[in-house]
């Protein structure tokens, strides 16, 4: 680990004279870490640099260059934080021209910890570490194996737990709407928990989460009552790849699904009667 | 056999007029679906189901132009894309996902909009209640 830390700031070192600033992760006051913005002015913070736990960057990437459009920032980002910018910028929350990236590819332990299939950067064109295989996603396919009355049960018993603080949608990078759904009350209701079943809060965030997921896992990593709902996302996103051939974040082209008319050949995919 | 609650979202301008046909060729369905009618199939998003359900709804029917037909072009693209997504997703929580029912029905079909009724409550009915389930 202190091997990657070290290349990591070397690697912030010399790109920081090019740049107004490299965002990137800080162990702060009490060793939380936290995004932070290392500038030319206070390298000395550079000492204090982290790389994990991980810590949504996105979102503070779009908080920067939404109040400093012409800012020229650099940013050290896993793969699933790089897919999150790029599926970020295809939904037009800011523009990638400033934007440098720098890949961190993750080690066998933090894969199997998120249990991510995908744990390396594919845009960045400068990359610290080694790309990794995948690891299996055990707990997707396990709850993909119960047969409906286990389904119900489980996630009946998993949404009984929330206690509706919207931290999931919060810390969601690809949650970015102005105006949101869950806080409607045609749609979700408050005051209410346990949450009456089936929960309307999940599975409107399910669906809104359809082809944007970037199974980062924020959410569940946020979450107080330890929800597996990336797993739904999970399910989707097979669905939607097989249905629309599209990943969240795999290539910087393509359009998502929800702004395209459908094709002859998606038509068919999606199973609906001619 | 019990008598399911089915709310059927109709498009304007296909599947509604559908149901005028149907009704002015004296065509018999069953009067379980309660009919809303809606400018487009594509205005029927996942939440407006959901609650559907949620308010005891024991099938949702979105019927709409066929692709291609879209009084707004490519309205009901909206509804090809996202219905077979919140299908998987009943499906993927634990529900039913028979108990949504996606066609398209044009104007002139008044006897595919009587069968598809009749084929849909009869597959309504053979499921318990949609709220008995979610207890």
């Amino acid at each position: 680990m202190t091997d990657r830390l070290t290349s990591v700031r070397e690697i912030i070192k010399t790109v920081l004279p090019g740049v107004d600033g490299v965002l990137a992760l800080r162990s702060g006051p009490g060793g939380i870490v936290a995004p932070y913005l290392f500038s030319k002015e206070h390298p000395e913070e550079l000492a204090k640099l982290a790389i994990w736990p991980k810590e949504p960057v996105p979102d503070t990437l779009k908080i920067i260059l939404k109040a400093h459009p012409e800012a020229k920032i650099a940013i050290v980002c896993r793969g699933c934080e790089e897919r999150g910018i790029v599926e970020m910028y295809k939904h037009a929350q800011f523009s990638l021209d400033n934007v440098t990236l720098i890949g961190l590819q993750c080690l066998q332990d933090e894969a199997e910890f998120c249990r991510c299939a995908k744990p390396y950067t594919v845009h960045a064109k400068t990359t610290i570490g080694e790309p990794i295989e995948g690891v299996p996603d055990s707990l997707t396919d396990k709850i993909a194996a119960m047969s409906a009355d286990e389904k119900l049960a489980f996630w009946k018993q998993e949404f009984e737990h929330c206690i509706k603080c919207y931290g999931c949608r919060t810390i969601c990078p690809q949650c970015f709407c102005n105006i949101c759904a869950l806080e409607d009350e045609i749609w979700v209701e408050t005051g209410r928990l346990p949450m009456p079943n089936p929960s309307m809060y999940h599975m409107v965030r399910a669906m809104h989460m359809t082809a944007k997921c970037v199974a980062c896992r924020e959410c569940e990593e946020t979450c107080p009552a330890d929800i597996p709902m990336a797993v739904q996302f999970r399910l989707i996103a097979r669905d939607v790849k097989e249905m629309f051939n599209y990943e969240p974040g795999a290539i910087m082209e393509q359009k998502p699904p929800q702004l395209l008319v459908l094709e002859e050949g998606d038509y068919a995919r999606t199973g609906l009667p001619h | 056999m019990n008598e399911p609650k089915i709310i059927g979202f109709l498009c304007n301008w296909c599947s509604y007029r559908g149901a005028d046909t149907a009704g002015m060729a004296r065509m018999k369905y069953p009067p379980n679906v309660k009919i809303i009618r809606v400018p487009c199939s594509g205005r029927i998003s996942p939440e407006l189901v959901l609650r559907t359900f949620r308010e005891g709804a024991d099938g949702v029917m979105v019927l709409g132009c066929h692709i291609g037909d879209c009084h707004y072009s490519t309205g009901n693209h909206r509804t090809a894309k996202r219905m077979p997504v919140l299908k998987k997703l009943l499906e993927y929580t634990g529900i039913d996902s028979d108990r949504l029912y996606i066609n398209w029905v044009s104007a002139a079909e008044g006897e595919k909009f009587s069968t598809v009724i009749k084929e849909f409550t009869e597959k309504i009915s053979a499921l318990p209640p949609f709220m008995e389930t979610m207890k």
